[in-house]
């Protein structure tokens, strides 16, 4: 009787929420021939792993509780750790949960979208692979469990990247990402090593306990090479261009995981990293660090993601400029900092999801993602069109969406941070932030006017709507932005601000495992009071009723009393204003839809496109300087 | 004799990231990859070495509190390694011979048709 | 009883003052006074200060043609969305020390909320499906990019005056700077924000898309880009917009800059508030534009990312450091 019930703890469900996910890509690779049977594993699998770390909020998010769980029963003999460790507390269930609602989403969309493709067996494999591995690094508690988990995703990710080969460009995206990811995974590996040397243990939390406040050269060589491999996952700055390459080749679905899962991994090792492990969080030097690398991947992204030809590659340098805004929020070290990095970390998975979705949709219908063939697809796709305008309005921060209340929490938290440390630096990170904001919202509207409105190409007649599980995907990311948008303080209240705290509570997590936390700061005295007020619900409201009203008085007087003109030929010599790029053979510039942006700034856009060269060996050069430069910065600093 | 080992493994890692920094074909820049594995590994062994240690294998009536073993540990994280390190070689051969296919070179400075 | 009567109170705020009645009375007039000024200036005679209204209900009278290539939802629903978006932001600007709803939002908030109305033109232009729209949408975009640093340097600058002085370092709440100025005087008195005032009167113009800044409006160019396919009410209720528009821009100056002129009573501040938005119009939209001719593009975004980001920078500064 009691093993029974004692198996179905909740203490287990981390446990089990991974291995769900490994043992149904192994069951997919034995039994996979038949669609059914595949279809069926992939989806109860996921379904399994949401259900398990749904049940694990209640306990850890609302209670705060910590759970300690010694792989095989091998807990620590002598205050040494001595077996594997998965420790789940808050901060680990969020990104869990962000996790898993992303693989849940992303399965069920490539159950339509991948119909069409040979090798689905092994598609399948490697998706639950991707997604288990991705589990296994945000709920473990051991440093070479972390990197064995990074290991796993990574290898994944490229053998995704590559799936279909015969795309464009796949291939060498693969290689690229493989290279650069493997010589971060490299870095993380030689970090482990060093840490290991130094204290004998590869606990999470025992680490915790003996690192800050010991710090010699080698462990300050380690958090060097540490930060670098997981910035290599997240993709920030000099290892943007590889994140271009690989969400621009790689399948729909895979995009959705690539941007809104493995980026948020890494996120998760830097945060880990740098306020558990070695606690130096609070010199403003290493807050210094983080604000500068957030802030450089915000801007550079953003003004490389104007000058794009292709919708996906378009999307990814997006994906990586709001993953600078988390990077940067985290990088506060502020109760508000660090709360408005973490929403924005999960609206961002909800609406790049979205978004990736929509991307893939246009190009399983019309077999094409470059924006200049493309156009007029809202009188074909209304549907697939209305839910890209949710997901462009949730990144460029337009209210109600969820976008704009976590924007507004960052743009609050670096403002407060300027007015506290008195630093001009910090208000010079709030204007960029609000400046790079307003150029998201431009290069939706051009994407939007290229893919969605403007006139159809002949070629494009034959488009139709893609099918309901599609559909239905896109609608669950849809239903959540907006969800989220509209209750920002639910969403805080019992999401965020757990894991806010949990990051914050260094002390919790190492006694939880049964170490001395004594000489360890007690839990920061940290306030969690927010500076403004923004309710979405009340301002919903008024735009109704005065949208009631007007709408009201429209409709009395006739306003619709139309009469449709009959249609006319496509004209196609005005086919170049439509498509939103400067066209190569024509002079006219106009059909480039931010010319007199672009103009402007010519020298820097002509020098980041030549930087941007494409060659495997320049983006390994930039890793390199990167590590010799952050390490030199720690070897100072620290 | 272990700083030898520390300077060799530090020293492969520099010449694996050279490799694949200057060295323009395909190939050659998955050698250097597993260069810098193999240092990788090297430093790994060598961190877990106490000089007159036996190897950390036992029966229960052996175990007594005078033995003296090397570290185990760092043993088993270098096995772990060495297969990751073999199944990077692999998929990224895997990925050059379908590259030389698609592109019809092996030269990273030609492989370029995604950039800017 | 009471919830009867307070939800009677709020939809009298959104239908009448300061709400939808309001705006469009005194946003039609501002937009009449405007074009009588410039035929003034220009020594003609001009168009009766009325003419504003007789346009709208003219326009309400003919008939909408929807072009075959349009997308109709979007094309009807886009100009009553931005319609009621900018009813709604001026229910958050304070009229002196009278506030129907700005507790509820600040100077973020605002500036967030101004981006609807000029997404909602945007979207009616993408919706037509006409090649003009395609250029002008591009035009009215960077125009936007363009006038958004200034903006936020200003609204930053006076974020952080009101704040030092009130000893909460910053404050964005517009009903807060509203009571400052009411105990302290105009924020204008201060040598500090008077660049960022300058600053802000230049951005007027280019936010509400007067001339000289009208690029994406150009009507030799580009046969007014975004509205060339619309014809009769939705076409009206857009020019009922930019006409709201430029009260709401007006009003938000007088609430940061000028705050401190009001009395106690509601519809005398309402006048009051009203005599100041036209003398900014004057100033600011009128004066420009009878004075200068139509900027290119690249112009239009060169100037507010030099000169007027400058001037507002100096503000910035000088309130940084709390001169």
């Amino acid at each position: 009787m009691s093993p029974v019930i004692n198996a179905l703890s909740y203490q287990h469900f981390p446990i089990y929420a991974i291995m769900v996910l490994f043992l149904g890509a192994f069951l997919i690779a034995v039994f996979g021939r038949n669609r059914t049977a595949r279809n069926v594993l992939a989806l109860l699998s996921i379904t399994a792993s949401l259900a398990f770390i749904l049940a694990l909020i209640r306990p850890v998010m609302l209670g705060g509780e910590i759970i300690a769980y010694w792989l095989g029963g091998r807990v620590p003999a002598g205050g040494y750790a001595i077996g594997i460790a998965l420790e789940v507390d808050a901060l680990s269930l969020f990104f869990a949960l962000i996790v898993a609602v992303a693989v849940f989403v992303s399965g069920v969309y490539s159950i339509q979208y991948m119909r069409h493709d040979d090798n689905e067996r092994e598609y399948y494999t490697l998706f639950l692979m991707l997604a288990g591995g991705v589990m296994g690094l945000v709920l473990s508690g051991d440093l070479f469990n972390m990197f064995i988990m990074v290991e796993v995703l990574t290898f994944a990710a490229v053998a995704l990247t590559a799936f279909r080969n015969t795309a464009t460009g796949a291939l060498e995206a693969a290689f690229k990402y493989l290279v650069v990811g493997c010589i971060g995974s490299t870095c993380i590996l030689v970090g482990t090593a060093m840490l290991y040397a130094q204290a004998h243990t590869l606990n999470l939390a025992q680490l915790a306990q003996l690192l800050p406040g010991n710090l010699n050269t080698a462990t300050k060589v380690a958090f060097a090479l540490l930060f670098v491999g997981f910035g290599t996952k997240a993709f920030i700055v000099p290892f943007h261009p590889l994140a271009a390459d690989a969400h621009g080749a790689a399948p729909a679905s895979i995009s959705v995981m690539i941007s809104g899962v493995l980026t948020k991994s890494g996120i998760y090792g830097i945060i880990r990293l740098t306020y558990f492990l070695f606690q130096t969080m609070n010199l403003g030097t290493m807050q210094f660090l983080l604000v500068f690398v957030g802030s450089l991947s915000m801007f550079i992204c953003v003004t490389m993601a104007l000058a794009q030809h292709d919708f996906k590659r378009l999307l990814a340098f997006h994906s990586i400029s709001q993953i600078g805004y988390v990077l940067t929020a985290v990088g506060l070290c502020t109760a508000l900092g660090v709360s408005a990095g973490l929403y924005h970390a999960m609206n961002h998975t909800l609406f790049k999801g979205l978004l990736f979705l929509a991307a893939g949709a246009v190009l399983h219908e019309t077999g094409t993602t470059d924006l200049g063939k493309l156009g007029g697809l809202s009188k074909k796709m209304p549907h697939t069109t209305v839910l890209f305008l949710i997901g462009a309005f949730s990144i460029s921060g337009i209210p109600p969406f969820n976008g704009f209340a976590s924007k507004w929490m960052v743009y609050q938290a670096t403002y407060q941070k300027a007015v506290e440390s008195g630093n001009i630096g910090f208000l010079l990170v709030t204007i960029i932030a609000l400046v790079t904001s307003v150029l998201t919202l431009a290069s939706f509207v051009k994407v939007s006017q290229s893919v969605f409105f403007g006139q159809l190409p002949k070629e494009l007649e034959h488009v139709k709507e893609v099918s309901f599980g599609m559909r239905l995907a896109m609608g669950i990311f849809a239903l959540l932005c907006i969800l989220t948008g509209l209750f920002p303080g639910l969403v805080t209240s019992y999401i965020t601000e757990p894991a806010a705290r949990a990051v914050f509570s260094v002390a919790q997590y190492i006694s939880a495992m049964g170490f001395d936390a004594s000489g360890v700061a007690a839990e920061s005295v940290v306030s969690f009071a927010h500076v403004g007020v923004w309710e979405p619900i009340s301002w919903l409201l008024i735009l109704c009723i005065a949208l009631l009203a007007i709408t009201i008085v429209a409709v009395a007087s006739k306003y619709d009393n139309v009469s449709q003109r009959s249609g006319e030929a496509v004209d196609t010599k005005y086919e170049l204003f439509y498509g939103g790029e400067a066209q190569e053979f024509s002079q006219v510039g106009g059909g480039d839809l931010f010319w007199g942006f672009k103009h402007n700034w010519r020298g820097y856009f002509d020098f980041m496109y030549r930087l941007h060269s494409g060659v495997v060996n320049d983006y390994a050069l930039w890793a390199v300087v990167d590590l010799a430069l952050v390490m030199l910065f720690s070897l100072i600093v620290l | 004799m272990i700083l030898l080992n520390y300077i060799a493994s530090f020293f492969l890692i520099a010449l694996g990231l050279y490799t694949i920094v200057t060295k323009h074909n395909l190939v050659k820049t998955v050698i250097g990859l597993s260069i810098a594995d193999y240092g990788a590994n090297l430093l790994l062994i060598s961190i877990g070495f106490n000089p007159g240690g036996t190897a950390p294998i036992y029966t229960w009536t052996e175990l007594n509190p005078s033995s003296f073993f090397v570290d185990p540990i760092p043993q088993a994280l270098t096995l772990t390694s060495i297969v990751i390190g073999a199944c990077v070689t692999a998929m990224s051969l895997a990925l050059v011979i379908k590259l030389e296919e698609q592109y019809g070179t092996t030269d990273t400075r030609e492989i370029r048709r995604l950039r800017g | 009883m009471t919830i009867v009567i307070s939800a009677l109170q709020y939809l009298g705020y959104v239908l009448i003052f300061p709400g939808f009645l309001f705006c469009f009375l005194a946003g039609m007039l501002l937009c009449g006074i405007d074009r009588k000024l410039v035929a003034k200036m220009q020594k003609r005679v001009g168009p009766p200060v009325l003419q504003p209204f007789y346009d709208f209900f003219k326009l309400c009278g003919k008939e909408t043609i929807v072009p075959a290539s349009a997308s109709k939802t979007t094309f009807l629903m886009a100009p009553l969305v931005g319609l009621a978006a900018l009813v709604v932001i001026q229910l958050f600007i304070p009229v002196f020390s009278f506030s129907a709803f700005s507790g509820m939002a600040d100077v973020i908030v605002i500036l967030y909320l101004l981006l609807i109305p000029a997404m909602s033109v945007i979207l009616g232009g993408a919706a037509s499906g006409s090649p003009y729209a395609g250029v002008g949408l591009s035009r009215e975009m960077v125009t936007i990019i363009s006038c958004e640093l200034p903006l936020v340097l200003v609204l930053l600058a006076v974020a952080k005056t009101v704040g030092s002085a009130l000893g909460t370092g910053l404050c964005f709440s517009l009903s807060d700077i509203a009571a400052y100025q009411a105990m302290h005087g105009s924020l204008i008195t201060k040598i500090s924000m008077l660049p960022a005032a300058v600053a802000m009167l230049l951005i007027i113009p280019g936010e509400t898309g007067n001339h000289p800044f009208d690029a994406a409006e150009a009507e030799t160019e580009i046969c007014e880009g975004l509205l060339a396919e619309y014809s009769g009410a939705p076409l009206g209720v857009y020019k009922l917009s930019h006409a709201i528009k430029m009260l709401t821009l007006t009003s938000l100056f007088v609430a940061l800059f000028l705050g401190g002129l009001g009395t106690g009573f509601v519809a005398l501040d309402g006048i009051i508030l009203f005599l100041l938005c036209v003398v900014l119009t004057a100033v600011s939209i009128s004066f420009v534009h009878a004075i200068t001719a139509r900027l290119k593009i690249e112009q239009i975004f060169k100037f507010y990312w030099t000169l007027v980001s400058g001037l507002a920078l100096i503000s910035l500064v000088l309130a940084w450091y709390g001169l």
